[in-house]
């Protein structure tokens, strides 16, 4: 009876010892499912979700009430845990499946799954084991990576074409500037040659490479350049034109430009563009003036002489009436030689063989003389005209005084015939440091803006005058401009439409019209 | 009617023949941290002190046997703490059923109803309780239900109204389904001779 008492007791002592190993399994187990970092959950091989640890609910978002016992589908894409679920029942063993998973938000997070078959002792299919590693963040930084990538591929795509464009461009540019008709010359923002055109090449006799690179100063050097260079170093002005003369029969007009990108100076452009044909017309066109106007002139002078002995009574009585048309005819005669005669200047200017007879005299006397041969015509339009002398005494120039006269009664001519009646003129003098500046100031029709820079041009008239009086030739302010800087002044005007106009020249005094002689 | 909790019927329900798991307890560990958290828990203690019977929860092993009385005790002293309505209790049943240890024994035979309702339910309920028995009827599949019965297992009201919504959790996990409901359809504390639940499926 004893015996079998111990035997009991120790039988007990053995349950009670196995009760507490099971304990510590358990515990073991349950500590080791809950630390697991992985997401794990027990999928029944109807598909609902028999276990999860607490990592698979994180990343679900669902609690363990809510999870538990809920059909696979709710927590995976349907099609892709049906296709796991399949591939596991039949291999047992799944590595590497890309699926994901819904979380309990609606947001989808891709991962890779490894699952393993479960089964009884018995060797029947529980279920199965599936292990979720969370791709989201490597996909994430593999999308980066791609778009990075995508990014790049486009910059480096873009950067090849946009070289392959400046290739083209500067290709392009490189024929233009080979193929170009004008010499081109271009220099940085140091005045160092950069490049030259081969037509510069052949204008100047060089070769580029001789020349790349050197100063304006170093370029003098090359005898055939030292013409340019000059007409360079000479102008400091952003943009301006000069005629060259290479040699006889080859005029080269010279323009030259900053070259600037926000205004900043990035070196200049010198172009050359032969003018050599236009010359030659030009030449042959003046040449053709002036013997059409010599030629004209001998029968129109015969005419007036012969229409004065009419109207003198020379050649017998002559009616009032026949008088009045022989009148006419003699003013329209007038008129034409007036023509011939500023022609002719014209061809001589042009040809420069305008004779200039510089003397020391004053210009007060010579404006008076003007003034008062204009004063009937003024009186006639109604129109009042003064003279303002100047408040000092007027120092003597050298000037020609029949040339002067004629650009004073130009001036003032224009200003009486463009002045409607009842209007006023103002002739002033003015003594200047450095020269004499004389004015006609009209309260006349004036210029419109946008034709006020060519009225220095021959055979200019303003729109608004040609409405008015049709007899101008346009030769005056031409030729006036150029006697005024034939003597080393300037001409210029002031004008605004319908208010009046002011038109000035100036002439230097003795001691600066000497400097201004030195130059030639 | 309530079941008032004094030291008396404390004791009369320790006179309650058979044992459980310690595994029930762990259940009820889990569910009190989880609605009222550790102050829930240290009251509960403290209350079931009072009765005379005091269980320290996380001192119980899942394994052990301990009197039923003890598990009914537990049960009531939750319901008055956490002032349980027969829902909640039903739901406290349903989800102890995601946690229980004995559920993962359940599980390993999911691969066919029948063997589990069968064969393995009963002895899996044999093996957790010393008392009463786990008796299936009808298990349908055509017309979705299923009939068990629980004979000599009258423990309390209050535990019929848990066992309904843990055998709603232990089925859930064998069918699936987007609807399942449970009813008790006999009762012994409601004059039958035993308790039988219906539990039925969409």
């Amino acid at each position: 009876m004893e015996e079998k008492k111990e035997k009991v007791s120790v039988e007990e002592d053995k349950i009670l010892v196995l009760l507490e190993d099971l304990s510590s399994l358990e515990s073991y187990a349950r500590d080791l499912f809950s630390f697991l970092p992985l997401p794990v959950c027990l999928i029944s091989s109807i598909g609902i979700i028999l276990d999860t640890n607490p990592s698979f609910e994180e990343i679900s978002g669902y609690g363990t009430e809510e999870i538990i016992g809920s059909p696979v589908e709710n927590v995976f894409d349907e099609k892709e845990i049906e296709a796991l679920t399949k591939e596991t029942l039949e291999k047992g063993v799944v590595k590497n499946k890309e699926i994901k998973i819904l979380t309990k938000e609606k947001t989808e997070i891709i991962g890779s799954a490894a699952t393993t078959l479960r089964k009884t002792e018995e060797g029947e299919v529980v279920g199965y084991f599936l292990g979720f590693f969370d791709l989201s963040k490597v996909k994430k930084r593999e999308r980066e990576l791609k778009e990075t990538q995508a990014a790049l591929t486009n910059m480096i795509e873009d950067a090849e074409e946009a070289r392959v464009n400046a290739e083209e461009e500067k290709n392009k540019t490189e024929a233009i500037i080979n193929n170009l008709t004008d010499g081109l010359l271009v220099f940085n923002k140091e005045n160092k040659l950069l490049l030259m055109n081969p037509l510069a090449e052949k204008i100047f006799d060089v070769k580029t490479r001789d020349l790349i690179n050197r100063s304006v100063s170093e370029l003098k050097t090359f005898p055939t350049l030292d013409p340019l260079i000059k007409i360079l170093e000479k102008e400091a002005k952003k943009v301006f034109k000069e005629e060259l003369l290479v040699k006889e029969n080859l005029v080269f007009e010279v323009t030259t430009a900053h070259v600037e990108v926000k205004e900043k100076k990035l070196g200049s452009l010198v172009i050359l563009h032969d003018i050599s044909r236009e010359k030659v017309v030009e030449r042959m066109k003046t040449e053709f003036v002036s013997l059409a106007a010599h030629q004209l002139r001998t029968p129109l002078s015969a005419i007036k002489w012969t229409l004065k002995m009419l109207l003198d009574g020379d050649l017998g009585e002559v009616t009032e009436e026949q008088k009045s048309f022989v009148t006419k005819t003699y003013k329209s005669n007038e008129r034409m030689i007036s023509l011939i005669n500023d022609l002719l200047d014209i061809t001589r200017i042009e040809e420069g063989r305008y004779v200039y007879k510089p003397v020391l005299a004053e210009l007060e006397p010579v404006i008076r003389l003007v003034i008062n041969s204009s004063k009937d015509e003024a009186e006639r339009k109604k129109i009042k005209l003064e003279f303002k002398k100047s408040e000092k005494k007027l120092p003597r120039v050298v000037m020609d005084v029949e040339k002067i006269k004629l650009v004073a009664q130009n001036f003032i001519d224009n200003a009486i015939k463009y002045t409607p009646a009842g209007g006023g003129v103002r002739v002033s003098l003015k003594c200047l440091k450095k020269e004499i500046e004389f004015s006609v100031k009209d309260t006349g029709v004036g210029i419109p803006k946008d034709q006020q820079e060519r009225v220095f041009i021959k055979f200019f008239r303003g729109a608004n005058v040609v409405r008015m009086d049709t007899e101008g030739t346009g030769l005056g302010l031409f030729i006036s401009k150029n006697i005024i800087e034939a003597h080393g002044g300037r001409a210029w005007f002031e004008s605004e439409e319908n208010k009046g106009s002011v038109f000035y020249f100036t002439l230097p005094i003795k001691e600066e019209f000497e400097e201004f002689l030195k130059e030639f | 009617m309530e079941e008032e909790l004094t030291k008396e019927f404390a004791q009369k329900l320790m006179e309650l023949k058979g044992e459980a798991r310690g595994v029930v307890f762990k259940t009820d560990t889990e569910y009190v941290l989880a609605e009222k958290g550790e102050e829930g828990l240290k009251k509960l203690e403290e209350d079931l002190e009072k009765l005379g019977y005091p269980i320290k929860y996380r001192e119980i092993e899942t394994f052990s046997y301990y009197p039923v009385g003890l598990r009914v005790l537990s049960l009531l002293a939750i319901k008055k703490n956490l002032s349980l309505d027969d829902k909640k209790l039903d739901d406290m049943g349903f989800k102890a059923t995601k946690k229980s240890l004995i559920i993962k024994f359940f599980i390993k035979h999911v691969f066919s109803l029948e063997k589990i309702f069968f064969q393995k339910g009963p002895k899996i309920w044999r093996e957790h309780w010393t008392v009463g028995e786990m008796i299936p009827i009808e298990l349908n599949k055509t017309k979705k239900y299923i009939i068990l019965k629980f004979e000599d297992f009258n423990l309390s009201p209050v535990y019929c109204v848990y066992l309904k919504g843990y055998l709603r959790g232990l089925f859930s996990m064998m069918i699936k389904t987007p609807e399942m409901t449970c009813q008790e359809t006999k009762c012994f504390f409601k004059g039958d001779e035993y308790h039988e639940y219906l539990i039925k499926w969409e």
